[in-house]
């Protein structure tokens, strides 16, 4: 057999490489296992502080819109069927089924057990220290299905 | 809930709230329970067609990961390598104003890869001099075929 060589620069392909889900799921189990529920708790929220600061940045002086921006791109680029209904003091996002969690499954990849804290605390460190405030109103863990809601915090 | 384009930066922060908890101990340990968990693709490949499995695999996982490469299979040689001119993972992190890669980032490649085919007789070379540009290098040589090509040639026969 000859020798055989690949040849490729990053506009040759599009950057979407869903097994990064099954790699997500994987390494939350592993914190889970290791160090205890309330650590993929604590990662995922030092994670989105960090990751998402200029989008809770953006919340913070366009409001709810940025979030739906926001999600709008992610959720076309992962597909799967949403739901957007915004107010001005209110952002309800449903999910019939998370993409990521439909994926793994498709390829037989384990979920991990706290898998739904990629979104539930994910969507609230991102309104941390704002005006607004995230709810994960229902989860399915068997398919990721979600009722996601943003709201204003109550005033004291 | 986070897209798989937003993944490299979760992972780059996840080996540094694992340090934080336990130092580079914790992260080694990590990236060796996820070679052991996440990297069955890999190892069903080699061992199904040597070598040829990793030409097989990463064709799959580099191209849906838009990578600048060039990979080169030589079966007869024993040689796979994989010449990584700009790596998509450490390009993005590099590009990210806000957020600071982890410092050892790269070095879960090596990890992670050695630990799969190593068991398998197979030689894994990574050279990280300079992830730092986001280029790096992976080599993978089958021993016995190169001890058998570079063999004195007066040995052969006996």
């Amino acid at each position: 057999m000859p020798k055989e060589t690949m040849h490729r620069t990053a506009s040759d392909n599009v950057y979407f490489h869903r097994d990064f889900h099954g790699a997500l799921s994987a390494s939350i189990d592993y914190l889970h296992e290791t160090y205890g529920e309330e650590s993929v708790r604590e990662y995922l929220w030092q994670f989105a502080k960090a990751y998402y600061a200029p989008l809770t940045a953006s919340l913070e002086s366009r409001g709810l819109v940025a979030i739906e921006e926001h999600f709008r791109k992610v959720y076309e680029l992962e597909g799967g069927t949403v739901r957007f209904d915004l107010s001005e003091d209110e952002l309800r996002i449903e999910v019939d089924a998370c993409p990521a969690v439909t994926h793994m499954r498709r390829q037989g990849y384990g979920v991990a057990r706290l898998f739904r804290e990629t979104t539930g605390t994910v969507n609230e460190a991102i309104c941390d220290d704002t005006a607004y405030r995230a709810e994960l109103v229902e989860y399915d863990d068997a398919t990721g299905r979600s009722v996601q809601r943003f709201c204003r915090r109550e005033q004291p | 809930m986070i897209s798989c384009t937003e993944f490299i930066p979760a992972y780059s922060e996840l080996f540094k709230y694992l340090e934080a908890r336990g130092g580079r101990d914790a992260v080694v340990r990590f990236w060796e329970y996820l070679s052991d968990t996440f990297l069955g693709n890999l190892k069903s490949a080699v061992e199904k067609d040597g070598l040829r499995g990793c030409w097989v695999y990463w064709s799959h996982t580099l191209n849906e990961e838009a990578a600048n490469f060039t990979m080169e299979l030589d079966e007869e040689a024993g040689f796979f390598q994989i010449d990584m001119h700009r790596c998509p993972s450490m390009a993005r992190l590099i590009e990210l104003n806000h957020l600071e890669p982890y410092q050892d980032y790269c070095r879960h490649c090596d990890v992670l890869y050695r630990r799969v085919l190593e068991p398998f007789g197979l030689q894994c070379d990574v050279d990280l001099s300079r992830c730092h540009e986001a280029r790096c290098s992976l080599t993978v040589t089958n021993r016995h075929v190169n001890q058998a090509t570079t063999s004195d040639p007066a040995d052969e026969g006996v």
